[in-house]
């Protein structure tokens, strides 16, 4: 028999993470449990994050944002500034697992685990995200591209908790886009991802891109050549076109049981088209 | 709460509703008791190989474990099977499919025995494994089974085929394959036993066939039958995966070396997907004659049906595929060739659609491809082909019972979503390309010739004053428990404040056959029509003699009570109960489903079942939408029109149409069993995709009411017919929406990207 | 250890292992087995609890989070005499076939409506995305839950 223990404060939480370094932290457990139970991960002390107020919350200083990592992620789609400033992310939060997995998992849970897949990943990289790491003694923030390293690893040190995600609110007039690929509606896993953030001049000119693709690779892929493509330009098929060839040249992602490499790729690029209904409308 | 009287032809609400509704209805699975053990079996984990020792050692000193048995704890043949019986109830010999139990644990608790299971090891020889059923047929593949790897292969022939062509004026050639299914109920597979200090077993089980169970585990254990009690709960989804032993021998096994204690035994979702039992996988070659005219003229088939590693339902599920290939149209020349075939795949069985979901796939999609080909309408050509009364069918047997093919496509015809579709196409969003598919579809009922498909109704008079129905025939969900219950309360006007229902228990009901084949309220129905009369017949004439009436004339039957028309005089049920023993407040009475007359067939290598000769019918109508940008299917509208003779519950009907509509889509669109070397790749919820409610449209449902004068009421089963359609009707409006001819499934959204990405002109196949 | 909460109301205690899952509590320890379980990885949703109010994946809980807590499991909806409009719906509508997906989607559809009183159908689905029904193809599910939301509105029988 395993401990589960359930601290109420972040007081509690080092005063348990000190008796039990080698237990591990979880908030929603709709990652860490179900690879327990799968036995991808062995047996061993928890403790639960969710009862920790002081990791629950959304607070806006002027453009700035702070997320605080131990929000479920249904709470933060009930956040008015979470809509209305980071609509690419709600987007994204929508689109994750079910109602039920949104009630328990949290936005911290999702950047941790750093599934290559995780739906939260590619509008924080588009946000240029940066990651707050506590410890009993200290805090530290990070870039979140910085943070993930790759399939499941992170900066995270021991003793260490994520405890908050840092963002800078987009111009209210850029357009935000997010669009996931599954094999179906709700509980998908992502086979392609994207997230866009672009400013458009009033003469339809872009003046500033930030691109992100999941599960195209081992961490999120941002193809600044992409990007790069657009700024400069109206935004056009044709060009949206010709910056979908290079991104399908910039992603690896790999071949398993739910797509192709092939596959992935091909919609990494294509997934850039839709920006044009963005813009010019659904007819 | 009121109690109305049920109107057989009006929508009657589930009688077990209230109950389940509320959580208090008790499955299998909700069977607990204090001192009970838990039962799990080991699974091989490789596909094909000789077993030299089972080391159980490590297992057993787990604290917490109570017994580990393995082969030579088996008493009797350790063979259960339904048909043939070849599979072991633990493997001593060989292994051939992942899933094969080696050993049995009995344990405490569940972390004892994950423990104990993880902990026993086995040497193996690994042998070479095949994994396709045309391979497994070539010289020299790898024995799965000593007498060979051919299960059942069968012909069906009528007119002469091959010289039929020669008259025709187009002929096309294909092949189309279909992968495993998973019945995923949300209730796994599962049951409760105990051994009665006599000797005898009592077995709480989420089984389709609990009669028969007891059969299959007396044969495997050595047992006699009449002692084993098996009863079967409302079982929390089946789909044909719980017909047949699935927990049941090894249960009992457990039980037998338990001390006399409880045991359960709950396959977790992994193991009921590498131990349970799955839809064939199909290889099917086609070869279809018209005239320039659109006529249908000859069909030549090979049909290659995987059965996996044990026979189940094999040879019946490829015999009533091979009855269907034809699709529900008139064809004069056909030569239908089939092969169920051994393999080191997981085991396939009984599923919902039972081998006439593969062949609706590929008749249907040579039907399109040959209107395509003839600039035909795929609606007219249909038409012009559907079987009607009084036509033979591919097998041969004159259709004498209702057959509303005709009907289901004309009301298609008639219909705006049909008529509007050029429209609707037109108005195709950026990126997106609409089409339209159309097919028709049938399936037959009961278990065919050669298999009397029988049940026997009990109906009785309580001591309480209310009317019992003794239900032999498992309900998995498909409401016909229900149904009996508003056949009895419309036969004897009773409201459901007076009627009750006992659920299929050996000790207490009588053997009905099992919950399969679109027959239970059919055949249990008719057995149940003839008791009810039988009843009230019995029940009028003792209330005339407690009435003191000379005759019994003018008596009729009321909730609670009869009365004497003419007098106004009435008795209570409960008064004449009590004047009556039991054995002369019952009526039993059973039904034998009719069968095909037809002599002089040419078919030959058929065991069991063939032919059929009642059918449901229906023709489906689907508008897709594909997304260019990822090849993404949705299904925008969905339309079922089906022929179930006379509705005993519009409702029920309405529910079976849309619930195997919904799981006839995820086999159309995203439902695949992932395998390499036989070892499933994707065994969870997780990775084997199964529709949610943002995937599944509002499916309307529409019937066409013939009437079925063999069955009760007019009425005829449907639960399965509604399962075949999907896959060909997304299949056509793929053809229609861009041009792919699509002849395998799932028609996931990477194959249809591939096959937009090589577009260089028409038809590009997928 | 010993846990304090409100199951159905009722104060209760649970003795046991913190490592526990909330169902197997829930259905071994208080036999409360309408909670039921189809996947224990969160896939399903058979195990749908209300805690605090909030739908959650019994499976996916560890039994110290009961801790303080008010919950809600399917026999705590509706009383003995008279079913919550919900359950009500789900009958008239034939809603329920096997009805083992059925008390997970009683919960999650009560708690879509203390949320959106006037849920249009796609709301209804996508509230029900994350319970898995193998029988009934959703609509009918879909149809009672509209039908128990105008039932509320006008305090009438769905």
């Amino acid at each position: 028999m395993k401990q589960v223990l359930l601290p109420r404060s972040m007081n509690d939480l080092w005063a348990m993470m000190h008796d039990l370094p080698d237990a591990a932290v979880y908030a929603g457990g709709t990652d860490l449990l179900v690879k327990m139970r799968s036995g991808l991960i062995p047996p061993k002390d928890l403790i639960c994050l969710e009862r920790i107020q002081a990791l629950k919350g959304v607070m806006v200083h002027g453009d700035r944002m702070v997320i605080l990592a131990g929000t479920p992620l249904s709470h933060l789609l009930r956040e008015p500034a979470i809509t209305r400033h980071l609509p690419v992310l709600a987007k994204a939060i929508t689109c994750l697992g079910s109602p039920l997995i949104r009630n328990m998992g949290t936005i911290g849970g999702n950047v941790c685990t750093a599934s290559p897949a995780g739906d939260t990943l590619a509008p924080l990289y588009a946000l240029d995200a940066r990651v707050e790491l506590a410890s009993e003694t200290s805090v530290r923030s990070l870039p979140i591209s910085r943070f993930i390293l790759g399939p499941g690893q992170t900066l995270l040190e021991t003793g260490e908790i994520l405890s908050a995600i840092h963002v800078e609110k987009p111009h209210p007039e850029a357009i935000q886009h997010f669009e996931k690929v599954g094999r179906r509606n709700a509980l998908a896993c992502s086979l392609a991802s994207m997230a866009a953030i672009l400013r458009l001049s009033d003469g339809g000119i872009v003046m500033a891109a930030s691109l992100a693709w999941g599960s195209v690779g081992p961490t999120v892929i941002t193809c600044l050549e992409a990007a790069d493509w657009l700024i400069g330009q109206p935004l056009s098929m044709d060009r949206l076109t010709q910056a979908a060839a290079i991104v399908q040249k910039a992603v690896c992602p790999i071949t398993d049981i739910r797509a192709t490499a092939d596959y992935r790729r091909a919609v990494a690029g294509n997934l850039l088209l839709r920006i044009c209904e963005q813009k010019m409308g659904n007819p | 709460m009121t109690h109305d009287i049920p109107a057989v032809g009006c929508p009657f609400p589930r009688f077990d509703a209230r109950s389940k509704v509320s959580g208090a209805e008790k499955y299998a699975t909700d069977e607990y008791a204090p001192d009970m053990l838990w039962a799990g079996a080991r699974r091989a984990g490789l596909a094909h190989g000789r077993i030299l020792a089972v080391h159980t050692n490590d297992a057993e000193s787990v604290p917490g474990v109570f017994r580990v048995l393995t082969r030579k704890d088996v008493p009797g043949t350790n063979r259960q099977g339904i048909v043939h019986k070849d599979q072991p109830v633990l493997a001593g010999q060989k292994i051939r499919h992942c899933g094969e139990p080696v050993a049995l644990v009995l344990a405490e608790n569940r972390e004892a025995l994950k423990l104990a299971l993880s902990r026993i090891r086995l040497d193996v020889e690994p042998l070479p494994g095949v994994f396709d059923p045309e391979t497994a047929l070539n010289p020299g593949a790898p024995m799965v089974h000593a007498a060979g790897n051919t299960l059942l292969s069968a012909v069906i022939q009528k007119g002469d085929a091959a010289k039929a062509f020669s008259d025709c004026d187009v002929i096309l050639e294909d092949c189309f394959e279909v992968p495993f299914q998973e019945h995923a109920f949300l209730e796994t597979e599962n049951g409760f036993a105990q051994q009665k200090p006599d000797g005898s077993l009592v077995m709480t089980v989420s089984t389709q066939a609990p009669f028969r169970d007891r059969m299959e585990i007396g044969h495997a254990l050595g047992l006699d039958f009449s002692s084993i009690r098996v009863i079967s709960p409302y079982l929390g989804g089946g789909f044909g995966g719980k017909d047949g032993a699935t927990v049941q021998c090894l249960l009992a096994l457990a039980a037998m070396n338990a001390n006399g204690r409880p045991v359960k035994m709950w396959w977790d979702r992994e193991e009921s997907f590498i131990a349970g039992y799955k839809r064939h996988a199909a290889r099917l070659y086609y070869k279809l004659g018209a005239g320039a005219d659109g006529t249908l003229k000859s069909l030549e088939c090979r049909l290659y049906y995987d059965t996996g590693a044990y026979a189940h339902l094999g040879g019946e599920v490829l015999e009533l595929g091979m009855e269907h290939a034809g699709g529900p149209y008139r064809i004069p020349h056909v030569s239908i060739q089939g092969w169920c075939v051994y393999t080191n795949n997981p085991v396939s069985g009984a599923m919902r659609g039972f081998g006439v979901s593969q062949v609706a796939f590929a008749i249907e999609q040579m039907m399109n491809r040959l209107a395509e080909k003839l600039c035909m309408d795929p609606l007219e050509l249909r038409l012009k082909n559907a079987l009607r009364r009084g036509d033979r069918n591919s097998s041969g047997v004159t259709l004498m019972h209702s057959t509303g093919i005709v009907s289901c496509l004309k009301t298609i015809e008639r219909h705006p979503l049909w008529r509007n579709r050029a429209d609707w196409k037109a108005r195709a969003g950026r990126f997106k390309r609409r089409g339209v598919g159309v097919c028709a579809v049938f399936n037959a009922m009961g278990y065919g010739r050669g298999l009397p498909d029988s049940a026997i109704a009990k109906v009785e008079l309580t001591q309480e004053g209310r009317i019992r129905v003794y239900c032999g025939v498992s309900d998995m969900g498909q409401g016909n428990a229900s149904a009996f219950v508003q056949i009895a309360g419309d036969m004897l006007c009773q409201d459901t404040g007076h009627l009750e229902l006992i659920l299929p228990d050996t000790d207490r009901t009588h053997p009905s056959g099992s919950s399969s084949a679109g027959r239970t309220t059919y055949t249990y129905g008719n057995a149940l029509v003839r008791s009810c009369l039988q009843l009230k017949e019995k029940l009028i004439h003792r209330a005339s003699l407690v009435l003191f009436l000379d005759e019994p004339v003018g008596l009729v039957l009321l909730p609670g009570r009869v009365r004497h028309l003419p007098s106004g005089r009435e008795v209570s049920f409960s008064t004449l109960a009590a004047m009556l023993p039991e054995s002369d407040r019952t009526a039993i009475d059973q039904h034998v489903m009719t069968v095909a007359s037809d002599g002089n067939l040419n078919a030959s290598g058929f065991i069991l079942g063939f032919p059929h000769v009642l059918f449901s019918y229906a023709a489906h109508l689907a508008g897709i939408e594909i997304d260019e940008l990822t090849g993404g299917v949705s299904v925008r509208f969905y339309l079922a029109v089906t022929d179930a003779g006379r509705i005993i519950n519009p409702q029920g009907v309405e529910q079976q149409v849309q619930g195997g509509v919904a799981q006839g889509l995820g086999y159309a669109l995203c439902e695949d069993i992932l395998l390499r070397d036989g070892k499933i790749l994707n065994p969870s919820l997780t990775d084997y995709i199964v529709p949610t409610a943002l995937d599944v449209p509002d499916v309307a449902s529409l019937t066409v009411e013939t009437v079925e004068s063999t069955g009760p009421f007019g009425m005829k089963g449907m639960g399965e017919v509604g399962m075949n359609g999907p896959l060909p009707v997304v299949a056509g409006a793929v053809l229609d929406a861009v041009g792919v001819w699509v002849k395998r499934s799932p028609v996931t959204a990477e194959r249809i990207l591939e096959a937009l990405g090589l577009n260089t002109g028409a038809g590009r196949k997928l | 250890m010993s846990i304090i909460c409100k199951i159905n109301g009722n104060d209760t205690e649970i003795q046991g292992a913190s490592d526990r899952r909330v169902v197997d509590v829930l259905r071994e320890d208080l036999g409360l087995t309408g909670t039921k379980e189809g996947c224990g990885a969160g896939e399903c949703g058979a195990c749908t609890i209300l805690v605090d109010g909030e739908p959650r994946l019994s499976c996916l809980m560890m039994a110290v989070q009961l801790q303080d807590k008010a919950v809600t499991t399917i026999e705590g909806i509706g009383e003995s005499e008279a079913l919550h409009p919900v359950q009500e719906a789900f009958v008239e509508h034939g809603a329920v076939q096997c009805g083992f997906c059925t008390p997970g989607m009683v919960l999650s559809a009560v708690n879509l409506l203390s949320l959106h009183p006037e849920p249009d159908r796609n709301r209804i689905r996508r509230a029900l995305s994350g319970n898995l029904c193998r029988c009934t193809g959703y609509v009918k599910i879909v149809d009672a839950v509209e039908a128990a939301a105008r039932a509320m509105a006008e305090g009438s029988k769905p």
